[in-house]
C-alpha cells in the first residue's frame, strides 16, 4: 500500500503544475513583454521599457505609497489591537462575536462603507453638520479620494484591528502570558516593565508571521484604493492595472515591469522575514 | 461601569457598518444634511424577491461559482496534500504552494490575462473558475497539510494491516476523522472565491457579474441603495458561517 502511494506521484506533479505553473507562465510572459520579445508594439529585444519604468517617478511613488500605507496599517492596527486585547482579556469570551463580526466584511464592502461614512456628503459629515461643528458639505475635509490616502488607511485599519485583536487575545491565552505576568509582578517588575519586557515581546514574536502576511495583503490591496484612492499617488495594484488597461499600448510594458518589481519586493520581504524567524528560533535553541 | 461602556462602544462600532448599509439599501432618497433617509422603500429587496433584479442573477452566479470552486479545491487539495505530506520531496513542493502569495490576486490575473485571452477563456465563467482555482488550491493544500500527521499515518497502516482496502480506508477511517478539516477548507475556499473582485474583474472582463463586481458597478453608477443591498448579500454567507462556527471565518487570515 505504502509503496503504491510513494510510486504514484500524479497528485504531486499536478500540485507543481497548478501552483508554480501559472506563476512561471505569468512571470515568463511579463518578462518577455517587458524585454520587447512579445506584444503588439514590440519588435525585438530591448531594455527600453525597464529603463523607462525605473526612471518613471509615478511608479516609485506608487510603490512607496503602498509601502507606507501597509506599514501604517499594520502599526496602527496592531497598537489598537494590543490596547483592546489587554483591556478586554478577562471578558472577551462573552463578547467575542463583536470582534468576529467585522471579519465578515470583504474589502469592497468595507471600501463602500468607508466611502458612505467619510465622503463630503457622508454620514460623519451630516452628523458634524447637525451638531454645528462643520457648515455644509464644503466645511467637511477631504477624507476619501484624498492625496494622503486617509480613507484607504482608515478602511485598512477597520479591517485589520479586529483580526489582530482576536489574534493577540488567542496568543495571550495560548502562551499563558497571564502566568508570566503574575510571576514578573511577584518578582517586583513594574506594570510598564511587565508590558515592555514580558507581554509585548511574547505577543509580537508569536504573531510575527501573521503580521507579515497582513503587511503583504495591505501592500497589494486593490479594491479599497480603487474606490477610496486618488489619481496620484496610486497604490501599486491600482497603478499596474490602470497601465495595463489603458488605451495607450505603450503603457502595457510598464505594467509588466511593475508586476515583476512588485513580486521581487514581496519575495524579498518573505525571505527576509522567514530568515529572521528561523534565526530567532535558532537563538532560542 | 467603564468597561461596559467600552464594550457598548465596540459593539456599536462592530454593528454600525451593517446598520448603515441596511438603511442605505432601504432609502429611496437620502439628501444632505439629513441624518436619516428622507423616504424609506424596499426597492432593491422587492426587485430581488420578485426575481426582477439583476442582483438575483449575480447572487445565484456567485453561489454557483463559489460552491464549485470550494468543492473541486477541497477534493483536489485533500488528495494532493496527502501525497505531499508523505513524499520525501514534499517540503520542497509545499514551498511552491506559497508562490501565488507573492502576487496579489489582481496582479496574478494581470500576468495571466494573456493566456486566458489566447485560450478563449476571457470573459467566461470557465475562465473565472480556473483563475479562482489557482488562488484557492494552494490555500487548500496549506490548510490540509497539518492534518496528515504521524497519528493519521499510523491509522492508515493499521487499516492496511487489518486487510482494509483503499476504499474502506477513506470511507470508514480517513473521511470521518478529516471531517472538521474538510469543512474548514470547504468554507474557507468558498469565502475566498465569494469575496474575490480583482481576479474576476480581470479575467471575467465585466461579463461574469458576480456580487463583488455588481457592488462596484452600482457604486460607479451612483446606484447606492442597490450597492448597499448587494453589499449586504455579500456579507450574509460569512455571517451565517460565523454563527455556525467562528473558526470558519478567522482561519483564512491566520494561515
Amino acid at each position: 500500500m505504502w509503496s503504491r502511494t510513494i510510486k504514484n506521484k500524479s497528485w504531486l506533479w499536478l500540485t507543481v503544475v497548478l501552483t508554480a505553473g501559472p506563476i512561471v507562465l505569468g512571470i515568463g510572459y511579463a518578462f518577455a513583454y517587458s524585454f520587447g520579445l512579445t506584444g503588439l508594439l514590440n519588435d525585438g529585444f530591448t531594455i527600453e521599457h525597464w529603463q523607462k519604468t525605473i526612471t518613471y517617478t509615478p511608479f516609485w511613488k506608487s510603490l512607496f505609497f503602498s509601502f507606507v500605507i501597509a506599514i501604517l496599517t499594520v502599526f496602527i492596527a496592531c497598537s489598537l489591537a494590543l490596547g483592546i486585547a489587554l483591556r478586554f482579556r478577562h471578558i472577551w469570551k462573552q463578547h467575542q462575536a463583536l470582534l468576529y463580526l467585522p471579519l465578515t466584511i470583504p474589502s469592497i464592502v468595507m471600501a463602500f462603507f468607508v466611502f458612505q461614512l467619510l465622503s463630503k456628503a457622508g454620514f460623519l459629515s451630516r452628523l458634524l453638520n447637525r451638531i454645528g461643528i462643520t457648515s455644509g458639505i464644503e466645511g467637511f475635509p477631504d477624507l476619501v479620494n484624498d492625496n494622503y490616502g486617509l480613507g484607504i488607511l482608515f478602511a485598512h485599519i477597520c479591517m485589520a484591528t479586529p483580526f489582530f485583536s482576536i489574534l493577540f487575545l488567542q496568543v495571550y491565552q495560548n502562551e499563558r502570558i497571564q502566568l508570566f505576568n503574575q510571576l514578573s509582578a511577584t518578582l517586583g517588575a513594574s506594570k510598564m516593565d511587565r508590558l515592555r519586557k514580558v507581554v509585548l515581546p511574547i505577543i509580537l514574536q508569536k504573531s510575527f508571521p501573521a503580521i507579515i502576511l497582513y503587511f503583504i495583503f495591505s501592500f497589494g490591496s486593490y479594491e479599497i484604493p480603487l474606490l477610496l484612492g486618488s489619481q496620484s499617488p496610486q497604490m501599486i495594484s491600482v497603478f499596474t492595472i490602470q497601465k495595463l488597461q489603458r488605451y495607450n499600448l505603450a503603457d502595457i510594458p510598464i505594467a509588466y515591469v511593475s508586476c515583476i518589481i512588485y513580486s521581487i519586493f514581496i519575495a524579498a520581504i518573505v525571505i527576509l522575514s522567514s530568515r529572521l524567524l528561523m534565526y530567532q528560533q535558532m537563538k532560542k535553541g | 461601569m467603564k468597561r461596559s461602556i467600552s464594550i457598548s462602544i465596540i459593539g456599536f462600532i462592530a454593528f454600525f457598518p451593517i446598520l448603515l448599509l441596511a438603511f442605505l439599501s432601504l432609502s429611496e432618497q437620502w439628501m444632505f444634511p439629513n441624518i436619516l433617509p428622507d423616504r424609506l422603500a424596499s426597492g432593491p429587496w422587492k426587485l430581488l424577491l420578485t426575481g426582477k433584479s439583476e442582483l438575483l442573477y449575480s447572487l445565484l452566479l456567485s453561489v454557483g461559482i463559489s460552491l464549485l470552486v470550494a468543492v473541486v479545491v477541497t477534493i483536489f487539495s485533500f488528495f494532493a496534500s496527502r501525497q505531499i505530506a508523505y513524499s520525501p520531496i514534499g517540503k520542497k513542493i509545499l514551498w511552491l504552494t506559497y508562490f501565488p502569495y507573492v502576487f496579489a490576486p489582481v496582479l496574478l490575473g494581470a500576468i495571466l490575462q494573456y493566456y486566458f485571452i489566447r485560450y478563449g477563456m476571457s470573459g467566461k465563467i470557465s475562465g473565472v473558475l480556473l483563475g479562482q482555482f489557482f488562488i484557492t488550491f494552494p490555500y487548500g493544500i496549506i490548510f490540509f497539510i497539518s492534518f496528515w500527521n504521524a497519528r493519521i499515518r499510523s491509522f492508515e497502516d493499521l487499516v492496511s494491516t487489518l486487510g482494509g482496502n483503499p476504499f474502506q480506508k477513506y470511507k470508514q477511517v480517513l473521511f470521518p476523522i478529516a471531517r472538521p478539516a474538510i469543512s474548514l477548507v470547504f468554507f474557507q475556499t468558498f469565502l475566498i472565491s465569494w469575496f474575490d473582485y480583482g481576479l474576476t474583474m480581470l479575467i471575467g472582463i465585466g461579463q461574469v457579474q458576480t456580487l463583488p463586481i455588481k457592488v462596484f458597478q452600482y457604486v460607479n453608477s451612483a446606484n447606492m441603495n442597490h450597492a448597499a443591498a448587494a453589499s449586504l448579500l455579500l456579507i450574509l454567507p460569512p455571517v451565517i458561517l460565523l454563527w455556525i462556527n467562528k473558526k470558519y471565518v478567522l482561519t483564512r487570515w491566520q494561515m
